[in-house]
């Protein structure tokens, strides 16, 4: 799963260490979702999607399926 | 943009439970001691005695077993993930090598008596190890 946590987090200033805090998780935590190494819970990625007010979706995005613009754009060349 | 966001403490709360859990494991190492060595060196082996170590080290256990849970609770789930993994590579390794183990000293395949202590040990080892390598997964 991919995500623009790390994106999110230059455009606020916040190191690893007080994005850890906001969301109650270790640094390491945070390095490991950043990196892709390992993918959060739901209840985890709510948090995220609250702390930056944005849209789960908008933040976590799987990278083995393809969006549903992807999916509408090929069934108009079927 | 700086947005200043709260800071509670995460890191706190695992500093103070593993701290608790600090204290109840050195309390349980202690009762350990007391148990063991007491019977021969403080009370002469006085039965009385013996039982009261022997039930002061299973509830101080139970204090750790406890403080362990809380700790575990307490962690963020990745940490959780490392150490659950950590947790059922030694228990796997502790099955796996109890048994051949205490065969082996039964058929003197060993020279010495298989003793609890050692397969505390090696799980000991293999939890160590097993922490370190999932930490080092996910750094």
């Amino acid at each position: 799963m991919k995500n623009r946590l790390k994106v999110l987090r230059a455009e606020r200033n916040w190191t690893q260490a007080e994005l850890a805090d906001a969301l109650d998780v270790s640094r390491q935590t945070v390095n490991a979702i950043e990196t892709g190494k390992f993918d959060p819970s739901l209840p985890l990625a709510f948090r995220a999607a609250r702390l930056f007010g944005l849209r789960i979706e908008e933040i976590f995005h799987d990278e083995e399926r393809p969006t549903l613009t992807t999916e509408i754009r090929k069934d108009a060349y079927v | 943009m700086n947005q200043s966001i709260p800071r509670e403490g995460y890191q706190s709360r695992i500093r103070a439970t593993t701290l608790r859990l600090a204290i109840w494991t050195f309390a349980w190492v202690v009762t350990c001691a007391f148990m063991n060595f007491g019977p021969k060196f403080l009370w002469d082996k006085a039965i009385v005695f013996t039982v009261l170590a022997i039930a002061l080290n299973v509830g101080v256990g139970a204090g750790m077993i406890l403080a362990n849970k809380n700790y575990i609770m307490g962690l963020d789930e990745l940490q959780r993930k490392v150490y659950l993994n950590a947790l059922a590579i030694t228990v796997g390794v502790g099955l796996i090598a109890g048994v051949p183990f205490e065969v082996m000293d039964t058929y003197d395949v060993i020279s010495f008596h298989a003793k609890i202590s050692h397969l505390v040990m090696i799980m000991s080892l293999t939890f160590v190890v097993s922490i370190l390598y999932g930490s080092r997964r996910y750094r």
